[in-house]
């Protein structure tokens, strides 16, 4: 799996166990999950009324710059209006500790297997809906060319506990910037020879209608008037152009999930490839210490029955001879 | 890779370390002078200057260099890895590191580097009594030729993976 994939496994399998699973069979069920490190599921149901599910979802917790109207982004309660319909609603308040309560009646499913299935994608996907949601508005602004609200100004959209992405929407174009912070030292060398691959890959042929890509270690030009504490990145800036026949259609989906995972994306194959190095290392160890044990006499005695314990010492008394 | 220019002053340098081994793998067993019953590596104690070598530097540039410092019942090798870039740098570091934490599996490895060099072996008399010398040299020299190897290859499977990575992402605007 390069790619990620915007629906949850969890979410997606713990629905299709019980909608697959007679739903009649009421058992309790209570579960958490985290996601890229930035959010957690919480899924309920109850012996009492097997057909509903509480679906809970806390995001995280966002920086001064990115706007929240009540512990959500921007647009995110229209648009899962907007997308779920019947089979939604939206308890209000949340539970403790998440921003956002959905209860799902599994009854209101279609019963053809097909577009149940569809829709219990749509349900797993919920992450892309409430987190994309204010980052899908811009770009369907850009789609239709019309003028965004608020033209030339910076927007700053969550995507990490107490981080956020830039957008700068012009009618023709959007700028996005990301500070990228990694933890650990190791992370942040890898992940800044990633970044350097995503200029470098940009460049070949296949690539050229791709969105155009900078990486620089210091803020872009675009970042001025951002907060001090968003220009602090140990990972440099990556900047992305999209232009309207990035979101044309049907691109608009998968352009608005790929740009708001960016930073799991990237740190994902970072912690891959340290996966696959450590792999490597411990073969490299075992045939390491494989000729070591080739330098022991023991190894060959029992191939050849010979004893080189004498050989050895007398070595050693050679040696001492001739000092 | 490596250009054939390169390869030959590998091989200077690796045969200039085996050669040097094999002068200085001359070991003998030597109890302790000052503490009855003890039998310690001397060069790392290093008591009486009378039990003491020369200790000999050899340099195939500034970044990588391997010392050999010699004793009458033990041998210590320390070697500095070429780290052009932070990204060799990181990788070097992971992977000694890795190694030195496996150093009961090596016998002759140091759990720690002697300071200034990335990685140390020490050799007493007792590995060369155990052990065929030439075999140990064998391995020391083995040893240094895999590493540069390996951290060429770890640094060239980061750069793959990363402008495949790159292309994917690329890939889904078109």
């Amino acid at each position: 799996m390069i790619l990620l994939q915007s629906p949850s496994r969890f979410v997606l399998q713990t629905l299709q166990n019980r909608v697959l699973n007679s739903p009649e069979k009421g058992i309790d069920l209570d579960c958490h999950s985290f996601e890229f490190d930035d959010v957690r599921y919480h899924i309920q149901f109850s012996m009492k009324s097997p057909e509903v599910m509480l679906l809970s979802m806390s995001l995280p917790t966002p920086p001064p710059e990115a706007v929240f109207v009540d512990g959500l982004p921007i647009g995110a309660l229209e648009a899962v209006k907007a997308v779920y319909g019947q089979v939604v609603q939206i308890l209000d308040p949340p539970k403790d500790g998440f921003n956002i309560t959905m209860k799902l009646n599994l009854s209101k499913l279609p019963p053809d297997e097909d577009k149940r299935h569809i829709e219990l994608i749509k349900i797993a996907s919920v992450r892309d809906v409430v987190l994309g949601a204010p980052l899908r508005m811009i770009l369907k602004n850009l789609a239709l060319k019309t003028v965004p609200p608020a033209v030339d100004d910076l927007v700053a959209l969550v995507h990490r506990p107490k981080e956020s992405f830039f957008l700068l929407p012009k009618v023709d174009k959007v700028t996005v910037v990301y500070p990228m912070r990694f933890k650990d030292s190791i992370d942040t060398v890898l992940a800044i020879s990633f970044l350097q691959e995503f200029v470098e890959a940009r460049r070949t042929p296949g690539l050229n209608n791709a969105p155009l890509c900078t990486w620089s270690p210091s803020p872009p030009t675009e970042l001025e008037g951002a907060p001090a504490e968003a220009l602090d990145a140990n990972g440099g800036f990556v900047t992305f152009v999209i232009f309207p026949r990035h979101v044309e259609g049907r691109r608009l989906d998968r352009t608005a999930w790929s740009l708001s995972t960016f930073h799991a994306y990237v740190s994902y194959h970072v912690k891959c490839s340290e996966g696959f190095m450590h792999t490597r290392m411990r073969r490299r160890v075992e045939s390491l210490i494989q000729a070591l044990d080739r330098a022991k006499p023991d190894a060959e005695k029992s191939k050849e029955g010979n004893s080189f314990k004498r050989l050895s010492i007398k070595d050693a008394r050679n040696n001492s001879h001739s000092r | 890779m490596a250009t054939l220019q390169q390869q030959q002053q590998q091989r200077l340098y690796l045969t200039c370390i085996r050669n040097t081994l094999e002068a200085a793998l001359c070991l003998q067993n030597f109890p302790c002078q000052e503490v009855e019953r003890h039998n310690k590596p001397e060069v790392e104690l290093k008591t009486s200057p009378e039990l003491l070598l020369n200790p000999v530097l050899i340099c195939r540039n500034e970044a990588e260099k391997c010392l050999i410092e010699t004793s009458i019942n033990s041998v210590r090798v320390s070697m500095k890895v070429k780290q052009a870039d932070e990204l060799e740098n990181i990788l070097a570091k992971k992977f000694l590191r890795f190694l030195s934490m496996r150093a009961e599996a090596f016998q002759v490895l140091r759990r720690k580097p002697v300071q200034g060099y990335d990685i140390s072996f020490l050799i007493t008399n007792y590995h060369c009594e155990d052990m065929h010398k030439h075999k140990l040299i064998d391995f020391i020299v083995q040893f240094m030729e895999d590493i540069d190897k390996e951290i060429s290859e770890l640094k060239l499977s980061v750069n793959t993976r990363g402008r495949l990575v790159a292309t994917e992402f690329l890939k889904q605007f078109i």
